[in-house]
């Protein structure tokens, strides 16, 4: 094994590794600051016998990704803000249709067309609830460009076992950010679907005590219909009320069944820590340099940092949280995580959300400054 | 490259269309002398004398009456969102090459919600076939106004009679590069499976355009008569006449034409891509 | 004619107008779309580049709909009129069965060669009744009588010839092969003019079918038991009325009551039931033409017919 690092912007190890966790199947549509990510596959995917096309828009692009993961292969798509807005619905049908998916959004300034060119992280609440209904997703937020080389990895491998979309969701800077990343081994193994035998009872949505069915590929005899409709066990479309209840609950427990594998998460000094902060993505970068300088200040802060944003780590947070005075939230946002935070947290303890919204990023300084009037309060 | 097992002159028998439908959910939901059976119908009998596998046929759809269709068929079937089945089977043609991939839409589904990647599939010729079945109304919404409905008829949306022109959907497919385009009502269904088969058979993206009937709620508003009046009287409506230049006429005409508009041998998509030099095959 | 040409076969249609001095005569009948016009086009190419003058005349207004289209060509040193008066073709060669025996008074008596496909094409209003199977208006006459009444007469399954090297449209070049061989002209030269008016890349099959066309005469020439052995073998099977079996079968539960199968029943044998479900009211007057299965959109139709009506058809 190599462990030399190859010197890496974030949008190409997203690239690198798709291709490495086996995504064949790569349809996009131009736009900043993701555009790189479809630059580097329409070089990559020719070479591994893979297809990359542009759509004519983001709806496409989503679509087109669940077309080809329908027929097999796995698939992938990158964007940021206006065009995961334009996903929203086909997301909800990869969702209900348990169609194995990788989405990458590189977020951006926004509302609306916002600030192309400068970082945010403003879509984590869009990432949960963006498409209309109950629904399981996955968010994963990296926040180097390693990370992002191997939550790409990661999120392939929970898509693909567990049949649901999965979000990867960094920003500007770490899109264009070059670091050493150690690249994984060509021939390392990979997580293969569920996919159905030659089961004469097969039902396509039925499942096992993982929740998760085993798929139907095209050409293997099941002939199966696939709707976006709430369907029945054999897939086809009901509004019967016990069975709409079982199928649509067993969707949404589907995650929770596999959550110690799903969730990830990062904690430093949160043993005796005072003031947590809870941070993610680059935001997180800039809060461990500040837990260090606070605590040579003599505060006792700690750090939690969710890589899995959804479904959020919840006890590991309450397991962190759980001596701290206050809880400090630094986010590119106008508080999205803190008011995650406040519902997961509902031991009384102040949560203090530090969003900002300016397009600049946070400094250590800045979260230092604000741990230092914690402490003074 | 599309391996359709089209062998000319193939031995498939006399069609049986319950070898070809998911039994367990008929009678299907369409209303009575709703024109979609009969280009359902038309379609199964082209896939059966076209000798294509079960196992091997792929039908995308989007939402409306359209979408509902594929349900019924025994194939590998794939109802998805409103407006985008060509995108779904964009990815899943270029996934799996190995299918027949056949997309059967609305005019709705088409022409409006779908009417971007429509002009784009069209225009990037991948090998599949859709199979727009015009009913000229947004049946499974209750019957508003469509790019199809014709001028001044009633519609949910147009109380007092539609003012907008009419698209013609086979010179927009023409226009946008369509390398098959043809249309055919469904009194004529021999014809209709006809058109069928070669839009299947052609490699690269087909364009079928089927004038169908919404009798229930179309018909009724607008006074045109029960399933039968209206099925003689879009024959009546129709001249297999020359289709003329695109620009000359970039709306419907009163007089529909029929048959083949476009037969041509363009690139497939497909091909192309896997033909560049730096694709590896296998 | 023109004093240059080798007669390598018998050319017995020209050996009399040779003798004359006056121009061979060949009328060329069919239907839409077989190709006469392209025979004809070959016929004149041919005689220009042997010096002859030629003229030639043709209908062909109905080619869209299977209507009829014929066509006179006269060669020689000089060509007056346009068109063949009756009894002065040398050679008929028709695409089309029936359409041959309607010109064949054009035929020249005695000598006059006739070549015909022996496929029938049967116009709709050759159905005196609609009846499945039932008798039709249409020639009654068999090759064997028609051969014995012509100079010579070479009655050949053309289209079946074709549709066995690959492509059925090469019907017309199967019964230019067969003419070739009554004509002054060396057979690399049809070949080679053939090939100017068939579509590119279907040389090959067009001189397959060539000579397909000529080994045929050849060997009619030798045995004429060979000659009539293409006669019969397409002749569907007549059924009189009371001999088709016609049976509807109706699925209640998928039959909504539309209507369209009472309506656009060309028979009107159909009706609706009190409950609204689509009944044969009048079964002897089901042709069994598939109508109502074609058009009813719930797939609750099926037409069946007899082992022996199936066959007719």
């Amino acid at each position: 094994m190599s462990e030399q690092l190859t010197p890496l912007h974030g949008n190409h190890a997203c690239a690198l590794g798709a291709i490495a966790a086996g995504c064949r199947f790569f349809g996009g549509y131009p736009i900043t600051p993701s555009s790189e990510i479809a630059e580097r596959m329409s070089r990559e995917l020719p070479k591994v016998g893979g297809v990359f096309i542009q759509m004519e828009d983001e709806i496409a692009s989503m679509a087109a990704i669940i077309g080809a993961s329908m027929g097999g292969t796995r698939s992938m798509t990158a964007t940021s803000g206006p065009g995961f807005s334009l996903m929203q619905e086909n997301l909800g049908y990869a969702a209900i249709a348990e169609v194995p998916c990788v989405i990458i959004n590189v977020m951006r300034g926004g509302p609306s067309t916002g600030m192309p060119t400068r970082p945010a992280q403003g879509d984590i609440l869009q990432a949960r609830w963006g498409t209309h209904g109950d629904h399981p997703i996955i968010v994963l937020t990296p926040a180097s460009v390693q990370e992002v080389y191997d939550e790409t990895i990661r999120a392939f491998e929970l898509a693909e076992k567990l049949r649901v979309p999965v979000v990867v969701m960094y920003d500007q800077i770490i899109a264009h950010l070059l670091e050493g990343v150690k690249m994984r081994d060509a021939d390392a193994p990979l997580v293969e679907r569920k996919w159905a035998g030659s089961e004469a009872d097969y039902k396509p949505f039925a499942t096992g005590d993982d929740l998760v069915p085993a798929m139907a590929r095209p050409g293997d005899g099941h002939r199966v219909h696939t709707t976006g409709l709430t369907h029945n066990e054999a897939g086809f479309p009901t509004q019967h009320p016990e069975t709409v209840d079982r199928v649509t609950r067993r969707l949404l427990d589907k995650l929770d069944r596999h959550r110690a594998e799903i969730e990830k998460f990062e904690a430093v000094d949160t043993d005796d820590a005072d003031i947590l902060v809870v941070t993610f993505g680059i935001s997180a970068r800039a809060a461990r340099r500040a837990v260090r300088i606070a605590r040579a200040e003599g505060i006792k802060a700690g750090l939690f940092r969710p890589l899995t944003m959804w479904p959020f780590p919840e006890e590991a947070l309450r397991a962190a949280a759980k001596g701290a005075k206050a809880v400090l939230v630094p986010e590119m946002n106008a508080g999205q995580l803190s008011w995650q935070l406040e519902r997961v947290l509902r031991d009384g303890t102040p949560i203090v959300s530090q969003g900002k919204i300016d397009g600049q990023p946070i400094t250590p300084d800045e979260i230092v400054a604000r741990l230092r009037e914690i402490r003074g309060s | 490259m599309n391996e359709v097992a089209t062998v000319a002159g193939a031995e498939t028998g006399p069609f049986e269309i319950r070898d070809y439908l998911r039994l367990e959910l008929m009678p299907h939901f369409m209303c009575p002398g709703c024109g979609h059976g009969i280009a359902l119908r038309a379609l199964l009998w082209a896939v059966h004398e076209l000798g294509i596998e079960k196992d091997k046929l792929a039908v995308v759809s989007g939402i409306g009456c359209s979408g509902r269709v594929g349900a019924y068929i025994d194939a590998n079937t794939f109802h998805t969102t409103h407006g985008r089945p060509l995108a779904f089977a964009t990815g899943l043609k270029l996934a799996r090459p190995d299918l027949t991939v056949v997309v059967i839409s609305g005019d709705g589904d088409s022409l409006a919600i779908g009417g971007n990647h429509l002009i784009h599939a069209c225009r990037r010729n991948l090998d599949m076939t859709l199979l727009m079945l015009n009913n000229e109304v947004y049946g499974m919404t209750g019957g508003q106004v469509s790019p199809t409905t014709s001028e001044h008829r009633l519609t949910t949306t147009t109380p007092t009679g539609n003012v907008e022109p009419v698209f013609d959907a086979c010179r927009l497919a023409a226009a946008s590069g369509a390398s098959f385009v043809g249309r055919e009502v469904t009194l004529q269904a021999p014809a209709l499976k006809n058109l069928v088969k070669k839009a299947i058979a052609h490699n690269g993206f087909s364009f079928v355009e089927v004038m169908s009937d919404c009798t229930e709620i179309y018909g009724r508003k607008n006074d045109l008569g029960e399933s039968p009046e209206m099925i003689l009287s879009q024959k009546a409506d129709m001249r297999p006449e020359a289709f003329g230049n695109v620009a000359d006429q970039p709306f419907r005409p009163h007089r529909l034409a029929t048959g083949v508009f476009a037969e041509l041998d363009r690139p497939e998509y497909g091909a192309v891509y896997r033909a560049q030099p730096a694709f590896r095959k296998g | 004619m023109t004093a240059d040409t080798s007669l390598d076969e018998p050319a017995e249609a020209t050996r009399e107008a040779s003798r004359a001095d006056r121009p061979t005569n060949i009328l060329i009948v069919g239907v839409g779309g077989q190709g006469v016009i392209m025979i004809s086009k070959v016929l004149a190419l041919l005689s220009q580049m042997h010096g002859a003058e030629v003229k030639q005349s043709e209908v062909h207004g109905m080619a869209k709909r299977g209507g009829v289209v014929f066509s006179h060509v006269r060669y020689g040193k000089k060509v007056w009129s346009p068109t063949i008066a009756k009894g002065e073709a040398d050679v008929l060669i028709a695409l089309e069965w029936a359409e041959g025996l309607r010109w064949l008074d054009f035929l020249r008596p005695g000598t006059g060669v006739f070549v015909s496909d022996t496929r029938k094409i049967v116009p709709p209003f050759a159905c005196r009744n609609r009846k499945f199977g039932a008798d039709r208006a249409y020639a009654k006459e068999t090759p064997a009588e028609i051969v014995s009444r012509v100079g010579n007469g070479y009655v050949l399954d053309a289209t079946g010839a074709a549709e066995d090297l690959g492509n059925t449209r090469a019907a017309n070049t199967v019964l230019l092969g067969a003419l070739s061989t009554t004509l002054e002209f060396p057979a690399e030269e049809w070949e080679n003019v053939i090939d100017q008016f068939v579509p590119k890349g279907t040389q090959e099959v067009n001189r397959e079918a060539f000579r397909y066309g000529r080994d045929w005469v050849e060997k009619a020439r030798r045995d004429p038991a060979f000659g009539l052995s293409d006669a019969n073998a397409y002749e569907a099977p007549v059924l009189l009325p009371g001999e088709v079996d016609v049976e509807l079968e109706i699925n209640e539960t998928w039959c909504k009551g539309c209507d369209i199968c009472v309506k656009l029943c060309p028979e009107r044998c159909l009706a609706l039931s009190e409950k609204h479900k689509a009944t044969l009211k009048n079964p002897a007057a089901c042709t069994g033409c598939r109508v109502c299965e074609w058009l009813c959109p719930d797939f609750a139709i099926r037409v069946k017919r007899t082992a022996a009506a199936e066959a007719a058809e």
